[in-house]
């Protein structure tokens, strides 16, 4: 009805596609609706010899699930209702006609009709009470035995009927390669369902080997066997294979299976027993039936295989085929003649199929395999029943063409009968027997009987097994398989879940002395799934997690569980860790930054770092980056051991450009207004930014450079390049810190002379302190001398570069610098006189050298033209000397005071040096005497200052002066006694004091002067006329009583 | 000529990644409806040295392996078309797909060796049978390299065309394979399964 409408509607090709989803829907709704069964069978009933290939294909389809479904309602009703047998009814005929359709000429129909008998054979069959039964699987066991309509009996007898028509079918000759290999398929899956139908099968895939279908093409031929031998292999592997495993696999060779394969294949040894076991225990069941049964038929025996049964066909096929020679078949067919019924069995008929081959070999191996299943069969009732071998016999060589199969059918139709006839009891012995079997080989497939672990159970015995790997270590080790457990450890560690990752760093973190090794293979492991040396395990990976993170979180954690260790140990498992981890992550460099910037932990780390830069050159860089960072701490231990360690890399070739940019980077930084903020942070020491330079900032820009001058002396102009732009406060702490360094370079360095012959303009400051550093302990070097010298005459002339220098300089050069010298800061003054008299810095034993004498020098600064410097600043600077006792002794002054008086004109300071000297030097008192004589000889009063200081030195040595004043001209004495009006009253005393005679040798005008009576003026030729002939006769008298008296009181 | 994509085809080789994706990306761009497949425990390329193959889980997508072998080595990979074929297979779809894991059903399976022949017919038969619906398992052997590879997605295609527009091809896939074979030379494999 619906279908003949959709006909309508879809008259040609498109009726192709449509039912198809329609039908898909109805066959659901028929099994979830048991009640529509009786009008679709009918419906199916037409549309299985619909026309079109594919509705009827659909329909076989539809047909083997309703079959099922059909059976499935009408054993689970309680009652059989007229629907259900009208239904079955429908059904059989179904069957039918499908079996019909087997010779269809439509390949594709027949395919379909083969899997439809296959379905009915499955389902009215008993199912192998070896096998575990399947969930969905329905069968003949299924079936109430008190249903009427559907006698187990008779559906079995049916299904082995159609089982021996699907055998037929697979034999016929010119079955199609399709129809070949579905029926192949569906004859293995019912031998694999239903054992019982193995040798059947066996026996049928057997003939077919010998005996292709002549119309399949070559490869189609390949297919099949092809198709062939993967049905046997599976068959093989089938427990109820067993007996015939040997055939299978003579079978398998000739179609070319390797050796191999068919070991695979080959049923295991402990199925083999089970499977004997099982025949065995039927057989005893069986044997227990038989005295319960009174009357049993002969042929029932025969359904229980025998337990011992060694013949197999293959075997004595062989045997036969070899003896069967022509007399013995004559003699076998001349006493067999005897037997031949009078007409042709029906079964004769059916079954017996002419030799096709003319091969007498292929025609002798037929007939062999004939008596040889023959001959079996006599054996094994001979084995069971001896009473009645001789009825057995007579009656298998009266019928000799009984197949096998048909004696079973026969049987169990015979058993059938029985089962309906006996009572229950019996019933629920068999099945009770039945559950036994079961229950006993129910554990054959593991699959089937365990159910998987909850998630929870699984992690906890995990855990559990880990635990006890961890706690077996001593037996690890005495059993000798400690790199064993040491690679399951890390591999459990690396690939499982987080709680196993965290037993195994908690044990390795107990003892971390001990167990590094497994905490590095645990490292090496993470690193190969890192790397990809290994995949990691789909169980644990987590997509969002950062590739290296596993890793990274490893190491970090080891590297802090080092940390907490006390003792020596601890650097040594540090750096092993460091060495020996494949890869050091950024996280792990920052961790050793941590640790070697903490004082306490020693310098070990600071040289772990060190060790890092040369053994790890891939990372290198930033190992050096680290130590370079230290060069810049606040900790003064830290920093010193970081630049040393800095400077012992720098004589490697590969690393040296980098560290020199690095400390001229941070030189660089010191020409800013405020500190970097680099040099800040944690990890230098400095957790507070500071706006101002200090000592330590400037250090930290510093050390590293001043560290490396020594190495590399270039570096020098940098600073001096850098020096001219920094800060005040800066340039002082960088004067200061220079010190050293340039001490240790030494005047000889040629850059330094370079830096001092170029002095960048502003760098004065600096290279001034670099050239009194070089010549504080010793004198200057020629070489440094020139170099100076060079720089003061043509480029810079501040003095004050010459004061370091100055020893080196020659006489002349000195002088020429006095009047700037002397003009400069008082303490540089003194300083400037302390090297050149070689004062107060004569502790390095070196002999003092100057270029100049103490006595030059005063002389020197006395002939300083007034033009050039200040009298002030002169009289300050011979003050100086004049503090130097040790240089200025009293000899020495003399010699000054000899050398100034014969100058011309008289140095204007003359007469203050030479009361300066006396003051210091009292015993010179006659000297100065002298002095002063010689000074009226060169007429002292024409230049005005001199004279005054003349005057004064009168003034202040009387009254050994008294001498030399009265031989002063007279004008000259007037005028020195109007000067110093405390002169004459003592002069006065002294000239009345004496003797007359010696009274007569003072000009008249002299003594009026003296006495104040006449003022006259004087002339310059009449001063000139006593002097020749006085002064030689007083000097030499004056200079003895001079030195030889004490001082007179009062003149200190 | 019927719609071509009413039938719908898979076609599988051992990882998913070469014959059978290169035939994938001819079909599809034929019109038909085609999946593809590996049979393999392991997605498996050939690495650097023979000895060192590269191999992957079913599951791992084209992407990451693209990304896993850029990492490795690039030139080696780029010369070798490793990364070229990986890049095309990545715009088909996302990862290889393991035929034994697979549940869809199709009229025409083809495989492109015989070692994967087998183990379609084994992973076929160990299925606990649905509805009886027939599929064809034909194989063309395909040498395992980048230009066999192309040669075979032209043959596939061609069979897939001869085989599409049959009325009945349960029927006639005997004849249209023998007549495929007498044309291209070809031996091949044929079997019928169910599902």
């Amino acid at each position: 009805m619906i279908h003949g409408g959709i006909r309508v509607m879809f008259p040609n090709a498109a009726m192709d596609r449509v039912p198809v989803k329609y039908y898909q829907c109805w066959t659901v709704s028929r099994i979830k609706y048991p009640e529509v069964i009786p009008r679709t069978v009918q419906i199916l009933l037409r549309l299985a010899s619909d026309e079109t290939s594919v509705v009827a294909k659909r329909a076989l389809r539809a047909s083997g699930r309703i079959l099922r479904a059909a059976l499935k309602w009408i054993a689970s009703a309680a009652v059989v209702t007229t629907d259900m047998e009208l239904a079955w009814t429908q059904l059989s005929a179904l069957k039918v006609q499908i079996i019909n359709m087997i010779d269809s000429d439509n390949d594709g129909i027949r395919t379909q009709a083969v899997k439809f008998l296959e379905g009915v054979i499955l389902i009215q069959t008993y199912p192998d009470p070896d096998s575990p039964k399947k969930p969905d699987d329905f069968s003949l066991e299924d079936i109430p035995l008190t249903l009427k309509i559907a006698r187990r009996r008779k559906l079995e007898e049916e299904a082995n009927h159609v089982m021996d028509l699907l055998i037929k079918f697979h034999g016929s000759p010119h079955v199609s390669s399709v129809n070949l290999m579905t029926c192949m398929g569906s004859l293995a899956l019912i031998a694999k369902m239903r054992p019982q139908f193995m040798s059947n099968v066996i026996q049928a895939l057997q003939r077919l080997q010998h005996d292709l279908p002549p119309t399949l093409s070559d490869s189609q031929v390949t297919s099949v066997q092809k198709q062939l031998k993967l049905t046997l292999l599976g068959l093989m592997k089938h427990p109820a294979s067993i007996e015939f495993a040997s055939t299978i696999a003579k079978q398998l060779t000739q179609l070319g299976a390797k050796e191999q394969e068919i070991i695979k294949a080959y049923p295991k040894p402990e199925d083999v027993r089970r499977m004997k076991k099982r025949q065995q225990e039927i057989a005893a069941t069986a044997a227990k039936r038989v005295k319960v049964e009174v009357i049993i038929d002969e042929a029932e025996a025969t359904s229980v295989p025998a337990p011992k049964l060694p013949d197999l066909i293959e075997l004595s096929e062989s045997f036969i085929a070899e003896r069967l020679s022509v007399e013995i078949a004559t003699d076998l067919v001349m006493d067999s003649m005897a037997w031949v019924p009078d007409t042709m069995t029906t079964i004769f008929q059916r079954e017996y199929q002419p030799t096709a081959t003319t091969d007498i070999n292929i025609q002798r191996q037929t007939i062999a395999k004939l008596l040889a299943i023959q001959i079996k069969q006599t054996k094994a009732k001979k084995n069971k029943r001896d009473k009645e071998e001789d009825a057995v016999m007579e009656d298998l060589i009266k019928n000799p063409t009984i197949s096998v199969a048909e004696a079973k059918r026969e049987r169990k139709r015979e058993k059938d009968r029985e089962k309906e006839k006996e009572a229950k009891a019996s019933l629920e012995a068999h099945e009770k027997s039945l559950a036994k079997a079961r229950n006993r080989t129910k554990a054959l497939k593991l699959v089937e009987v365990t159910k998987p672990l909850p998630k929870e159970i699984k992690e906890r015995m995990l855990l559990m097994a880990v635990n006890r790997i961890l706690l077996s270590e001593k037996t690890a080790v005495f059993g000798g398989v400690a790199t064993v457990r040491s690679k399951i450890l890390t591999t459990l560690a690396a690939t499982f879940n987080p709680y196993i990752k965290e037993a195994v760093l908690r044990y390795i973190t107990d003892d971390m002395r001990n167990r590094l090794d497994l905490a590095l293979g645990w490292l090496y492991e993470e690193y190969a799934l890192l790397q990809g040396f290994q995949r990691r395990t789909t169980l644990c990976t987590k997509p969002q997690e950062a590739p290296h993170q596993a890793y990274n979180f490893l190491l970090c954690t080891l590297v802090s569980a080092i940390d907490l260790i006390q003792g020596k140990d601890r650097d040594a498992l540090l750096s092993r860790l460091y060495l020996e981890a494949p890869l050091i992550t950024e996280d792990a460099v920052e961790a050793l930054k941590m640790v070697s910037s903490d004082e306490t932990r020693g310098l070990a780390p600071l040289q772990l770092l060190k060790e890092m830069v040369v053994r790890r050159p891939t990372k290198q860089l930033v190992f050096l980056n680290v130590l370079l960072c230290h060069t810049g701490h606040e900790n003064n231990t830290i920093r010193e051991a970081a630049i040393q360690l800095v400077c012992q890399l720098y004589s490697r070739a590969e690393l040296s450009k980098l560290i020199e940019e690095y400390a001229v980077l941070y030189l660089g930084f010191l020409r800013l207004h405020n500190p970097p903020e680099i040099v800040f942070g944690q990890d230098r020491g400095r957790p507070q930014i500071e706006s101002l330079w200090s000592e330590s900032t400037t250090r930290a820009c510093l050390g590293l450079y001043l560290a490396l001058l020594s190495e590399h002396q270039d570096l020098i102009h940098e600073l001096a390049r850098v020096y001219t732009s920094m800060g005040a406060d800066v340039k002082r702490i960088v004067l200061r810190l220079v010190e050293g360094p340039v001490r240790s370079l030494g005047m000889g360095s040629p850059q330094l002379l370079a830096l001092v012959e170029n002095c960048p303009k502003g760098s004065e400051t600096l290279v001034t302190r670099i050239i009194h550093i070089l010549t504080e302990k010793s004198a200057p070097s020629a070489e440094l001398v020139a170099r100076v010298r060079e720089l003061y005459q043509t480029r810079v002339s501040d003095v004050r570069f010459l004061i370091p220098v100055l020893n080196g300089l020659t006489k002349k050069e000195v002088i020429a610098a006095l009047p700037k010298l002397i003009k400069l800061n008082p303490i540089v003054v003194k300083e400037v006189f302390n090297r050149l008299l070689g004062t107060h810095n004569n502790d390095s034993g070196v002999p003092h050298t100057s270029p100049i004498t103490p006595a030059e020098l005063l002389i020197a600064l006395h002939s300083i033209d007034p033009s050039k410097a200040e009298l002030k600043t002169v009289i300050k600077a011979t003050s100086l000397c004049f503090a130097e006792k040790q240089a200025y002794t009293q000899e020495t002054v003399a010699v000054v005071m000899q050398h100034l008086m014969e100058m011309t004109p008289l140095p204007t300071l003359l007469m203050r040096t030479v009361i300066q000297s006396l003051a210091l030097y009292p015993r010179l008192s006659g000297f100065v005497m002298n002095i002063l004589q010689r000074l009226i000889l060169k007429q002292v009063w024409k230049q005005p200052k001199v004279w005054e200081g003349f005057v004064k030195c009168c003034e202040r040595t009387q009254p050994q002066s008294f001498a030399v004043i009265l031989q002063l001209p007279p004008a000259q004495l007037a005028e020195a006694l109007r000067m110093a009006n405390n002169l004459r009253a003592p002069l006065l005393a002294h000239v009345e004091a004496f003797a007359e005679n010696q009274k007569a040798h003072i000009p008249q005008s002299i003594m009026d002067v003296i006495q104040g009576k006449v003022p006259c003026d004087m002339l310059d030729e009449f001063d000139i006329a006593p002097r020749g002939d006085y002064s030689n006769d007083q000097k030499p008298d004056t200079m003895e009583i001079d030195l030889s008296e004490p001082a007179p009181p009062g003149l200190d | 000529m019927p719609a071509p994509n009413s039938i719908s085809v898979a076609v599988i080789c051992s990882s998913n990644m070469n014959r059978s994706m290169e035939a994938h990306a001819f079909l599809s761009k034929k019109g038909f409806n085609v999946k593809s497949f590996g049979t393999g425990d392991k997605v498996k390329l050939p690495g650097t040295a023979p000895d060192r193959p590269n191999i992957y889980d079913f599951g791992t997508s084209y992407d990451e392996i693209y990304n896993d072998l850029l990492m490795k080595d690039k030139q080696y990979y780029t010369q070798n078309g490793l990364l070229h074929m990986l890049d095309r297979n990545r715009r088909i779809k996302p990862r290889p797909e393991r035929f034994q894991m697979s549940k869809d059903k199709f009229d025409i399976l083809i495989t492109c060796e015989e070692r994967v022949y087998d183990q379609v017919i084994e992973c076929m038969e160990s299925r606990t049978k649905e509805d009886n619906q027939p599929v064809h398992l034909i194989n063309i052997d395909i040498q395992d390299n980048h230009e066999e590879a192309t040669v075979g997605s032209f043959l596939i295609c061609e069979l897939v065309t001869v085989l599409a527009n049959s009325e009945d091809l349960d029927n006639d896939i005997d004849e249209l394979l023998h007549e495929f074979e007498a044309k291209f030379a070809r031996t091949i494999l044929h079997t019928v399964l169910f599902y």
